[in-house]
C-alpha cells in the first residue's frame, strides 16, 4: 500500500514537472517567448501601425463638394477611408456632430448611411448624412444670412469598425456647405 | 448481485466517467470564452486546451500550454482512478487511488478560477483594460503614440457548459470520497450467502 501511495505521489510530481521543465528548456534561450508567441507581435504590429498598407488609424478623409437637400434639411459628406489592416473589415458604424467654424454651433449630427465592407488594404466610399437641427437652420439665416456656403467642421468623429469603436477629438473641415 | 452494487462506489464511478467526458469535451468547447468585438478576437480558455484567435489566425501561448498538458495529465490519470477505485472500493490500493484521483477535477477547476480571476485583475491593473468574467463591456484601450485617438472595444465572456459539468465532476468525486466510508465496511460476497 505505501508502494502504491509513493508511485502515485511520484506521478503526480511527474506529470506537474515534466511538461513546465520540458517547456523550460525548449525555450532557454528565449524566456520572453514563453509567455509571448510571434503572433502576439504580429498582431500588434498590425493593429497598430497598419502592417505593410498604410500608417495606421487614420480618420476618412473627405471627397467632393457636400450635397445639401432642402426637403430633408440633410446634407450627404462623401468619405474615403482606406481600409490600411491586412484584413477585411466592416465599417458598422459612423456618427459625429456637425459645428460651424466660424461660431462653433453645434449645427446637428451625421451618421453613416449604411454599414461598408471594406477588403484589406482597399479603399472604400462612405456616405454620411448630416441632419441640420431647427436651431442650425435659424443659425444659418441670421448669422450667415446672404452667404451660399459656410464653413463646417465634423468633430467627435466615432467609427465602430468590427465592433472595436475608434474616437478622435480631431476636427474633420467640410468646406463651401451650402447655407440653406 | 445486490452485495456486487453495493460494493461499488456508484458516486465515484459516475465522477471517474464525468471527468473522461469533461477532459475530451474540452479539447473541443472551451469552459470559458472571451469575444472582442465582432469577432475580431477570441479567447478560448480551459484547463486542457487554451488558445486564442484572430480573425483566422490561431495561436496559444507556450506556457500556458504546458500548464494545459499539466491538467490533461491530471484529470486523465483522476479519472482512471476514480474508474478502478470505484468498482474495486475495498481493495487494498483503492483507498490510495481514491485519495489520488478525488481531489485533482477540484483542484483543477479552483486552479482555473483562480487562474481566470488573476488574469482579469491583472489586465485590469496593468493595461487598465477591464475584462469580464461573465456578460459584456466596453472597455478603452490604450493606444501608444497616438494622441487624440481613443479605442473602445466590446468584451463579451462567458462559461460553457465543460465549465459546468466540470463543478458536477469535481462534486461527484468529492461525494465518491464521502461515500467510501460506507462502501469500505461493506460485508464481503464470501460472508453472505
Amino acid at each position: 500500500m505505501d508502494k502504491i501511495k509513493l508511485l502515485l505521489t511520484l506521478t503526480t510530481i511527474a506529470i506537474v514537472v515534466i511538461p513546465i521543465v520540458g517547456t523550460l528548456i525548449a525555450y532557454q534561450g528565449n524566456l520572453l517567448g514563453l509567455f509571448i508567441p510571434p503572433e502576439v507581435n504580429e498582431i500588434a504590429d498590425d493593429l497598430l501601425s497598419g502592417g505593410a498598407n498604410g500608417p495606421g488609424l487614420e480618420p476618412p478623409t473627405m471627397v467632393g463638394p457636400p450635397q445639401y437637400d432642402e426637403a430633408s434639411q440633410t446634407v450627404t459628406l462623401t468619405f474615403e477611408y482606406k481600409n490600411t489592416f491586412p484584413f477585411d473589415i466592416t465599417v458598422n458604424s459612423m456618427s459625429g456632430n456637425i459645428e460651424c467654424d466660424d461660431h462653433g454651433f453645434p449645427l446637428g449630427d451625421a451618421n453613416l448611411s449604411k454599414p461598408v465592407s471594406i477588403g484589406a488594404g482597399e479603399t472604400a466610399t462612405l456616405i454620411v448624412l448630416g441632419t441640420w437641427t431647427e436651431e442650425a437652420i435659424s443659425h444659418f439665416q441670421t448669422a450667415h444670412a446672404g452667404e451660399e456656403t459656410a464653413d463646417v467642421s465634423l468633430v467627435d468623429l466615432a467609427v465602430d469598425i468590427k465592433g472595436i469603436k475608434v474616437q478622435t477629438n480631431e476636427r474633420i473641415p467640410i468646406s463651401d456647405v451650402p447655407v440653406p | 448481485m445486490k452485495t456486487l452494487m453495493t460494493k461499488i462506489n456508484w458516486f465515484g464511478l459516475a465522477g471517474g466517467i464525468t471527468t473522461i467526458v469533461l477532459l475530451v469535451a474540452s479539447f473541443f468547447y472551451p469552459w470559458w470564452q472571451l469575444t472582442v468585438g465582432d469577432d475580431l478576437l477570441k479567447a478560448n480558455a480551459s484547463p486542457v486546451n487554451t488558445n486564442f484567435g484572430f480573425l483566422d489566425t490561431s495561436f496559444t501561448i507556450p506556457f500556458i500550454w504546458a500548464l494545459n498538458v499539466v491538467s490533461l495529465l491530471t484529470l486523465l490519470l483522476s479519472g482512471i482512478a476514480m474508474l478502478v477505485y470505484s468498482v474495486m472500493p475495498t481493495k487494498s490500493f483503492s483507498k490510495p487511488l481514491l485519495d489520488f484521483g478525488y481531489k485533482k477535477p477540484l483542484f483543477t477547476f479552483l486552479f482555473f478560477v483562480i487562474g481566470l480571476v488573476v488574469v482579469t485583475v491583472i489586465l485590469q491593473a496593468v493595461l487598465s483594460i477591464n475584462v469580464p468574467l461573465m456578460g459584456s463591456t466596453t472597455s478603452t484601450v490604450p493606444i501608444p503614440f497616438s494622441s487624440g485617438i481613443t479605442v473602445s472595444v466590446l468584451l463579451s465572456a462567458g462559461f460553457l457548459w465543460p465549465f459546468w459539468l466540470a463543478a458536477v465532476a469535481a462534486g461527484l468525486c468529492i461525494a465518491a470520497r464521502l461515500y467510501h466510508k460506507k462502501v469500505a465496511v461493506a460485508p464481503s460476497a464470501t460472508t453472505i450467502k
